[in-house]
């Protein structure tokens, strides 16, 4: 990292709202590599673009630092889903569509999924690496939801099963994630 | 509500992941101000999904990190953030290093065409200074010939002007020709003959002067010369005697005997008979 200084949470929230280059270059260097994961969790097949996105989220933490309200969740918490709304919004535009070979419709993404899921295993990283501890009928919900970022209603109807049965799945694998993450 | 049931309902981790309905946050995070148990346990969660992501990193590609601190870097001191933040597209598009690139690449490809021009112009002028110098060499030898000429000539006439056995004959102009003057230089010893043209009338190209040397009342042929040029020193036949120099005009190559009456000048030395 080559940066001697280290800062607790506090003080670098506080250095990056007064515009600190030095805090900036201290976050990149921390949190980078974390959230390029992410991005690449659900823009699995681009390198390019996954790169584009992680460009995106850190000139956006650089510019929207002072709607970080620490009250709501860690900064961390904050710049993950910031990444991971970047990504889906990649994920849903039409220069990621045009990068992909076979375009899948909404209607079809849960095959394509299911699909990838068994297919993909070997690869998966990161937090679909503690989804594979899951039942597959969970896995597949917290994959469309986390990492489609399908909302549940949408899910609920593209899988037939009622509203309240995808609440409580996706709560259920969370919990499980929880314990895993402990 | 019972706060651990609802601890344990999964709000927690739905809220954090970016998963909970607009309602449910708005529950939750008005329950996070009533409640630090619900915070505490939302910190801990966050920070378990925070050592485990930060575990799962992968290294992104270093030009991503140098490519945000340009953008940032150029906005970096403005404190009001921009309401629609310009995407990655807009930053590739941004024209200032490709400006300050595109002057590069223009001052590069201007200093080889420089460089291309000097060198030709080198090229040029040292190929002109070697055909100057060629030209000199070869004025100079000829110079140099001409000057051996020359001195050899001046030598010459010293000679036989400062010679003590040279006799200066001064020719003067007949009635015919008035104005008609030479000089005869005539060393005895070597009996060569000179003659230095002063002062005579071109002549028509089918006739010439001819000189003549009176010895004893006979005419003999030195030669003859065309007076082209004044003031030329002119190497005649040789002879051991003579009284007197004539010139005459004669038909183009001489005659065998003078033309009397076309005499133009005469001299007289001071040989005796």
């Amino acid at each position: 990292m080559g940066i001697p200084t280290t800062y607790t949470e506090q003080e670098l929230v506080l250095a990056l709202k007064e515009r600190n280059n030095q805090a900036f270059g201290f976050l990149y260097d921390n949190y980078a590599g974390a959230l390029y994961s992410i991005i690449k969790q659900i823009i699995t097949d681009n390198n390019e673009l996954a790169s584009d996105v992680l460009q995106e989220v850190f000139i956006n933490i650089w510019r929207k630092i002072e709607t970080y309200d620490q009250t709501k969740g860690r900064l961390f918490t904050w710049m993950l889903n910031i990444a991971r709304n970047a990504s889906i919004d990649m994920l849903r535009s039409k220069s990621y569509q045009n990068s992909q070979k076979n375009q899948e419709l909404p209607d079809n993404v849960y095959k394509g999924v299911a699909n990838q899921t068994t297919q993909q295993n070997v690869d998966n990283i990161g937090l679909k690496k503690v989804l594979e501890k899951l039942k597959p009928e969970h896995r597949v919900l917290v994959e469309l939801a986390y990492f489609k970022g399908f909302t549940h209603e949408e899910i609920a109807e593209m899988m037939a099963i009622p509203l309240g049965t995808v609440k409580t799945r996706i709560r259920n694998a969370l919990l499980q994630l929880r314990e895993y993450l402990k | 509500m019972n706060l651990k049931d609802y601890i344990e309902s999964g709000i927690i981790e739905s809220y954090v992941m970016g998963l909970a309905s607009e309602s449910e946050r708005a529950e939750f995070e008005q329950l996070c101000t009533q409640h630090p148990e619900l915070v505490a346990a939302r910190r801990k969660f966050e920070e378990g999904l925070e050592e485990y992501a930060s575990k799962q990193a992968m290294p992104p590609p270093p030009e991503v990190k140098v490519k945000i601190l340009e953008v940032i870097g150029n906005t970096g001191s403005r404190t009001t953030a921009s309401p629609n933040p310009p995407k990655i597209v807009n930053m590739e598009n941004s024209k200032s290093p490709a400006r300050s690139s595109g002057l590069l690449r223009f001052v590069a490809a201007a200093s080889v065409v420089l460089l291309l021009g000097m060198a030709w112009l080198y090229y040029q002028t040292s190929q002109q200074n070697k055909d100057l110098t060629q030209e000199n060499d070869r004025l100079k030898v000829s110079y140099d010939t001409t000057k051996n000429i020359l001195d050899r000539i001046v030598q010459e006439q010293k000679q036989v002007i400062s010679d003590p056995n040279t006799t200066v004959v001064n020719m003067v102009g007949t009635k015919v020709a008035p104005k008609s003057s030479a000089n005869i230089y005539w060393d005895s010893a070597s009996t060569n003959v000179y003659l230095v043209v002063k002062n005579m009338p071109k002549l028509p190209n089918d006739q010439q002067y001819q000189l003549w040397a009176l010895i004893d009342g006979k005419p003999k042929d030195l030669g003859v010369f065309d007076a082209t040029d004044n003031k030329v020193i002119l190497k005649m036949k040789n002879t051991q005697k003579a009284q007197a120099f004539a010139i005459t005009i004669e038909k183009h190559g001489g005659s065998s005997s003078p033309t009397l009456e076309k005499m133009q000048s005469l001299g007289k030395t001071l040989q005796t008979q």
